[in-house]
């Protein structure tokens, strides 16, 4: 084939390996040089706490990481008067920060409370896919440090790929369905 | 105090000097809390990740919905040809060139690069975003609008008529626009759907009657009102009664909506205003300040006394600034998200504006009350005498 198939990024979760030790969140920072400071609402991605489930002594504590969902139906996209926030034709949701006028419609806009406005950038952020690491060939940051591989990345669009062969083999499901976003994190359940 | 002039006309009455001396004050209170903001940035705003948008998007909601307003009562007379109106054209069109404005400067004071979106919307414009069609539909407006007043103060009633049209069109598109803003939101099921955007067009037409009364009691307050605009007062004081009536309909219908199915989202949002954090500012304000009070003056009056349509007037515009607050707010007080650290334990997000927020907010009302006063000193705001 000459042409390059088109590639679709996505990532799979496997919510019950997660052991909430929030490495993903402290990679994220140092790749992407986030300084959150003492500002607790800075971060690109999240661990939230389903509860513990079932009785004693046969208990169960949840997690369930999170992030920008890289929708295929992006509404962040949608809103931005400026065109900053838009879709590579590879699936991923990315921001032009020169363009960014901080309205923040993007922020309401996203039903994953995925977006912030930087301390370092002054303009909206969110997760990237890191972006900048999968033109070099690597991993993002977040899925390279999980130790329990809680998080897969690759292309959807490759059979072989370890995404598509997991979302073949087990049931799966997405945040918020029925906000239409159509979600590129996939939640193995 | 008689050395005191504008445009060579002496301020000559205590009253000139209360309304220039609480101007200046207002002003005075916006600048430091401008600075702050220039120094500090949003860090001097109590805006944060779950809750972007605070006190300064509702009040620059409450001045453009004043502009639309005026806008849309103004166009009875000159637009729709309904002759006893145009008598208040003029004042009305100069204070809705003044509203647009007081809103743009408020708005600046929040968006993060207002002079970059007016590069960015001009190269990378995105059609899709109501933003992008409020913005540039409200810049057309401002220039027909002005236009219109040029003319209208060159007393061309045909050019005035034709602008004040364009004006109209213009207006009631970027105000439903800035409906659509919130009415397009998915993610915030108590804004979503279409009934913002007709809201909107629908409390805008009440805060013009109730602008429209409160300036001219100002206006004419130390003489005698001419006949003609007494008589066009009443019937705006019974059309703000009528807007008034059917704006309660539409409150009603929201809140049974909001609460009857208990949909997540929009249930808890609504919940908010009937008994939560802010009922105090939805029952006190909203309700009874805003809409119900007035509505019994106005009805126990048939609207013929002009003094007590101006406190309901007042009681009115009191009440709305506090609708925009509830508005803007409490579509964000519900979290997307249980565990986020910034909820309480209600469950719910809190917002309370910064002393800056509200410095610059005040400081919004000071530059609508200067740049009237200055209106009304270089321009001749009555009807001319035809």
């Amino acid at each position: 084939m000459s042409q390059e198939r088109k590639k679709r990024w996505v990532m799979v979760v496997d919510p019950d390996k997660c052991i909430d030790c929030k490495a993903c969140d402290v990679a994220c920072k140092r790749e992407n040089k986030i300084d959150a400071g003492t500002d607790r609402q800075v971060y690109r991605n999240w661990i939230t706490s389903k509860g513990v489930e079932g009785t004693f002594p046969h208990l169960k504590q949840r997690f369930e990481p999170s992030q920008c969902q890289h929708c295929d139906n992006p509404p962040c996209v949608k809103v931005c008067p400026t065109s900053a926030s838009y879709q590579t034709p590879e699936g991923l949701v990315a921001i032009d920060y020169k363009r960014c006028i901080v309205c923040a419609t993007c922020i309401l806009a996203c039903p994953y409370d995925a977006r912030f406005k930087s301390p370092q950038t002054k303009v909206i952020d969110k997760c990237t896919f890191c972006a900048h690491r999968i033109a070099q060939g690597k991993l993002p940051a977040c899925v390279d440090t999980c130790p329990t591989k809680v998080r897969v990345f690759g292309d959807l669009n490759d059979p072989d790929s370890e995404v598509s062969r997991l979302l073949a083999r087990h049931h799966y499901y997405v945040l918020k369905p029925e906000k239409g976003t159509k979600p590129s994190l996939f939640y193995l359940s | 105090m008689n050395t005191l002039t504008i445009n060579g006309k002496l301020i000559n009455s205590r009253g000139d000097l209360a309304w220039l001396l609480t101007t200046g004050v207002l002003c005075l209170i916006g600048l430091v809390g401008l600075a702050n903001y220039l120094i500090q940035g949003h860090d001097a705003y109590n805006i944060y990740r779950q809750v972007p948008w605070g006190i300064l998007i509702s009040t620059y909601i409450f001045f453009v919905v004043s502009s639309t307003g005026l806008c849309l009562v103004s166009s009875l007379g000159h637009v729709f040809g309904i002759k006893q109106f145009e008598v208040i054209g003029k004042r009305a069109i100069a204070m809705a060139i003044i509203t647009l404005l007081s809103g743009f400067a408020v708005i600046a004071a929040e968006i993060g690069y207002p002079f970059r979106m007016l590069i960015y919307n001009i190269l990378t414009p995105n059609l899709a975003a109501a933003i992008w069609w409020m913005g540039t539909l409200y810049g057309l407006y401002l220039v027909f609008i002005l236009l219109e007043f040029r003319f209208m103060i060159k007393v061309n009633h045909k050019w005035a008529g034709y602008l004040g049209l364009a004006g109209f069109i213009a207006g009631v598109a970027a105000h439903s626009n800035l409906g659509a803003v919130f009415g397009y939101l998915d993610a915030r099921p108590w804004w979503h759907g279409p009934f913002l955007p007709i809201y909107f067009i629908l409390s805008a037409a009440v805060t013009g009657c109730a602008i429209i009364l409160l300036l001219y009691a100002v206006r004419y307050a130390r003489e005698e009102m001419p006949v003609r605009i007494s008589e066009t007062l009443v019937s705006i004081s019974r059309l703000f009664a009528m807007l008034l009536g059917i704006l309660l309909f539409f409150e009603a219908w929201k809140v049974l909506t909001s609460v009857y199915g208990g949909a997540p989202g929009k249930y808890e949002a609504m919940m908010i205003l009937l008994s939560g954090p802010l009922s105090w500012s939805f029952w006190g304000f909203e309700i009874l300040l805003g809409m119900l009070l007035p509505f019994i003056l106005l009805l126990a009056t048939g609207g013929r006394n002009l003094k007590v349509a101006t406190w309901a007037a007042l009681s009115s515009m009191i009440g709305i600034f506090f609708m925009r607050y509830n508005l803007v707010v409490t579509g964000q007080l519900v979290p997307l998200r249980s565990d986020v650290d910034a909820v309480g334990a209600s469950g719910l997000l809190s917002y309370t504006p910064s002393l800056t927020e509200i410095a610059i907010v005040l400081g919004g009302m000071g530059l609508c009350l200067l740049l009237y006063i200055l209106a009304g000193r270089f321009f001749n705001l009555d009807a001319d005498n035809h």
